[in-house]
């Protein structure tokens, strides 16, 4: 796993790296892909953290060459014992949104990704607390809340990269900021995990997914690259400026 | 790309650092007992009023707990049985002693991760002898863990 996020971490690096040398071009043609995949760290994760099981798939369609369309499920079961309760939730959570990509089409040729993404998410989900465990100035005592169901509502902000692996496969990874907007459980009965945000009782979580998916080109798109020279000319006319070549460009643009 | 080992090595450290760390107990920190705070007050004059001493006992099936023994009060804080909907308390104020008896409804509530679950009560009832206690009014019925009074007693 290590060795493959390397390799889109740093095709990543060689592409703005070796952005600087591409000639600009007043058009460029992209194939714009329908993707489909699925997340590799959730069940990855799984051996560090016995609590959490989740499964994830992640679809996405390429509007322009620049925004893309996403969609994914998830199933999650959480599990927890701690020393005064155990608490189980478990359920789906769908997420829909769209993302920006900030390369500029000549250098992401429909094959990288590095941009945000903003979406909305909604967890449909049952919790139950079968063992509380409580001591006080009566005593000790042991109760339980019964399994009760609930549809929470998020919102997150997923910065990430992505990159071809090879022709159809795509590797890339997303950090997600997760802002809460209703749990749906009241503020007593706030889940300690809700599936597809995590801990409901913060109004902000964090987290990351790595996934692999399959990509099939459906269309391919003519971008008009904007040249240089408008902004070369201005330049020309700061005589303190330095000078660029007018064949390259940064390869970021207005974008980044 | 020599370095490539190297920041690979400090990535999955610092992940896992993170999650480690992020599925560690911590303790907890915050208060878990809601307590029903009761203001003594003279009855007539509805001011506040100082017993020489309060001696309260709660009442459980199997054993009877005390909770308050002080001099020179005006105010107590008890806890109610979570594990039932009524809590049965002997009050001795000055000396003279009364039973009260307060009924609720629980609602189990998430403290934190951390500190887990209490019980909330809403107060749906009071009764009590007369022998000091004059009248025992609830004025917020919902105890929890803001520390908010809920009952006046007046003697």
């Amino acid at each position: 796993m290590a060795k493959r996020t390397c390799i889109s971490f740093f095709s990543l690096l060689l592409l703005i790296a070796g952005s600087s040398a591409v000639v600009a071009q007043d058009t460029v043609t992209v194939p714009l892909h329908l993707r489909a995949g699925f997340d590799i760290s959730g069940p990855l994760l799984k051996f560090v953290n016995k609590e959490l099981v989740s499964y994830g798939i992640l679809t996405s369609v390429d509007v322009t060459e620049a925004i893309t369309l996403n969609a994914g499920m998830r199933y999650s079961s959480f599990h927890s014992v701690r020393h005064s309760y155990d608490f189980t939730s478990r359920g789906m959570s769908i997420v829909t949104g769209a993302e920006y990509n900030f390369l500029k089409a000549n250098v992401s040729e429909g094959k990288y990704y590095a941009g945000l993404g903003l979406r909305y998410g909604l967890s449909l989900y049952s919790e139950e607390a079968p063992v509380i465990r409580y001591t006080n100035m009566w005593g000790e005592g042991v109760s339980s809340i019964p399994l009760s169901r609930h549809a929470g509502h998020f919102v997150e902000i997923t910065p990430g990269f992505r990159t071809e692996l090879f022709p159809g496969v795509t590797i890339g990874w997303n950090l997600y900021m997760r802002l809460l907007i209703s749990a749906g459980a009241g503020n007593d009965l706030k889940p300690v995990w809700m599936p597809g945000y995590g801990p409901a009782t913060k109004g902000m979580a964090t987290a990351a997914e790595y996934y692999i998916s399959f990509s099939i080109p459906y269309k391919r798109k003519k971008v008009i690259i904007m040249p240089k020279a408008e902004d070369d000319e201005e330049e020309e006319g700061d005589v303190s400026s330095t000078t660029n070549s007018p064949g390259t460009s940064s390869g970021f643009g207005g974008r980044l | 790309m020599k370095c490539v080992p190297q920041i690979s090595a400090y990535v999955i450290a610092s992940v896992m650092a993170f999650l480690i760390n992020s599925c560690s107990v911590q303790p907890c920190y915050e208060d878990t007992d809601p307590m029903m705070n009761t203001v003594l007050l003279a009855s007539g004059t509805g001011e506040s009023a100082k017993a020489d001493s309060l001696r309260v006992r709660g009442v459980s099936p199997t054993d009877t707990i005390e909770f308050v023994d002080a001099r020179s009060v005006t105010s107590c804080s008890l806890p109610l049985d979570p594990a039932s909907d009524l809590s049965l308390f002997y009050i001795t104020v000055n000396g003279i002693h009364d039973t009260a008896v307060i009924y609720y409804t629980r609602l189990p509530h998430l403290v934190s991760p951390e500190c887990g679950y209490t019980f909330l009560s809403n107060i749906t009832g009071v009764t009590t002898t007369h022998n000091i206690i004059d009248t025992l009014i609830i004025e917020n019925s919902k105890v929890d863990l803001n520390g908010e009074k809920n009952l006046h007693l007046f003697f």
